[in-house]
């Protein structure tokens, strides 16, 4: 009986921290082959920007979408856009004020499925600015339990504050910014509670 | 009187340098204009505008030489030799700069990582990628050679006036916009 503890202790805990047991797997970000960007226009030249510091937590499966969750932090001050002077601009108030916003944040409320593939309705907060939008990617499942996701979503800066005023003129910087996606997951490691085999909570079916 | 002759410059040889002359002028103005505005949409607005110019001046520069290469040049007024060198060297070190400059401009402008627009009309590919050292050094270029064109112009631009007023020549009227020549 006593020697049984920590192993329903390690479920207890998973349970807890997942909502419901069974849940949505969740992953890790492996960042060298993962990628959020940004394309903007600029005098009728296409640009790219990297952001090349955040954090991700990820929980998807179909079969729990409600216990399923994308939530993303970027630290804008790692936007690098191949031009340290246009990357010195974006960082004022007029742009991204990364010094009062150093941090722009996206979650979903709920993912649902769709014909076409999920689709997340979610938030994402920039300079203060949250706006909702509808976020449709593709998951595809990696042999080795891990995944990508990929997405692409267009915005309207203006919606964000972002190059308001006399940046507004949209001949210098075009106001649609499509934001790409690329992330490439690791399935995440099981709790310290449960070494060895993972705490699984559904009894196999033969 | 398109075609220079041996006593004076043709018309085209004359728009080309007036014509350039005023542009040069114009650029080099907001050349040194425009680095001290302050960061915003107006600064971005005179940097293109000077892009522009700067681009429309290396295609004439192109378009001049090619044309000076089937003309004759007039028989130049007599003058000692080492001035009739300096005055050929001071014209294809003149050539060479309305070449060099604009395209350190450009060389300047793609280390950068800037766009580069014609008018608002056409964008033009970049003659590297971004890259910082680059980008000190083809600024110094662009720099030193807007100043050696600076320099190079007015003493050319003196010399001419000292055929004029001091020697009494006619090598200033074989080149004034005013069809004439020397006598
Ligand atoms: C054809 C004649 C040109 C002339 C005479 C000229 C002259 C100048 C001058 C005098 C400056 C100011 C330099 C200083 O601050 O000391 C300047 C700056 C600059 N030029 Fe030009 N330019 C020409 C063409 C171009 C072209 C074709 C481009 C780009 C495609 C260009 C791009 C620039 C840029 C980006 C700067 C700003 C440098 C900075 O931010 O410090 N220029 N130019
Ligand atoms: C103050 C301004 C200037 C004056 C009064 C002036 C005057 C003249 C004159 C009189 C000639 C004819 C010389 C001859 O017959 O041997 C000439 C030729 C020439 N000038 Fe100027 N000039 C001026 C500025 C400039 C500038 C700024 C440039 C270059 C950017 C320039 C480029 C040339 C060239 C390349 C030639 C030789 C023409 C050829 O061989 O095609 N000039 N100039």
């Amino acid at each position: 009986m006593n020697r049984h503890w920590p192993r329903a202790f390690g479920v207890l805990v998973l349970a807890a921290a997942t909502g419901t047991a069974g849940a949505a797997p969740t992953y890790t970000v492996v960042p060298a082959q993962s990628s959020l960007s940004f394309i903007g226009t600029q005098q009728g030249e296409k640009f790219t920007g990297v952001i090349r510091d955040f954090d991700a937590r990820i929980a998807f499966g179909t079969a729990d979408l409600a216990g399923s969750r994308l939530e993303v932090a970027m630290r804008l001050k790692s936007i690098d856009s191949k031009s340290p002077d246009r990357d010195q601009a974006i960082a004022t108030t007029d742009w991204f004020d990364v010094a009062k916003y150093p941090v722009a944040t996206f979650r979903t409320l709920a993912i649902r499925a769709t014909p076409t593939g999920a689709v997340g309705d979610a938030e994402l907060t920039i300079k203060g600015h949250t706006q909702r939008l509808a976020f449709p990617f593709a998951w595809k499942a990696a042999a080795d339990g891990g995944a990508t996701l990929d997405a692409r979503v267009t915005l309207d800066r203006l919606d964000f504050g972002l190059g308001t005023g006399e940046w507004a003129d949209e001949s210098m910087v075009g106001r649609k910014v499509e934001v790409v996606v690329h992330l490439t997951l690791a399935p995440a490691a099981p709790p310290p509670a449960a070494p060895g085999k993972p705490p699984v909570a559904k009894p196999a079916h033969p | 009187m398109l075609r220079s002759t041996a006593t004076t410059w043709g018309v085209v040889t004359r728009l080309f340098h007036w014509g350039m002359l005023l542009l040069f002028a114009g650029i080099l103005s907001v050349g040194y204009y425009m680095t001290d505005l302050p960061l915003g949409p107006q600064k971005l607005k005179v940097y293109a505008l000077h892009k522009s110019v700067g681009l429309t001046l290396l295609a004439l520069a192109a378009l001049r030489l090619l044309w000076r290469l089937g003309e004759r040049r007039p028989l130049p007024a007599p003058m000692p030799a080492w001035q009739a060198w300096a005055a050929s060297a001071a014209h294809v070190a003149l050539y060479a700069l309305m070449f060099l400059v604009p395209l350190t401009g450009w060389l300047f402008n793609s280390a950068a990582g800037f766009p580069l627009q014609w008018f608002h009309l056409f964008n033009l590919p970049a003659l590297h990628a971004s890259d910082p050292a680059l980008k000190s050094i083809a600024k110094e270029l662009h720099e030193t050679g807007a100043m050696l064109l600076i320099v190079l112009g007015l003493a050319h631009g003196a010399a001419a006036l000292k055929h004029h007023f001091l020697d009494r020549d006619g090598t200033l009227a074989s080149m004034l916009p005013v069809v004439g020549g020397r006598r």
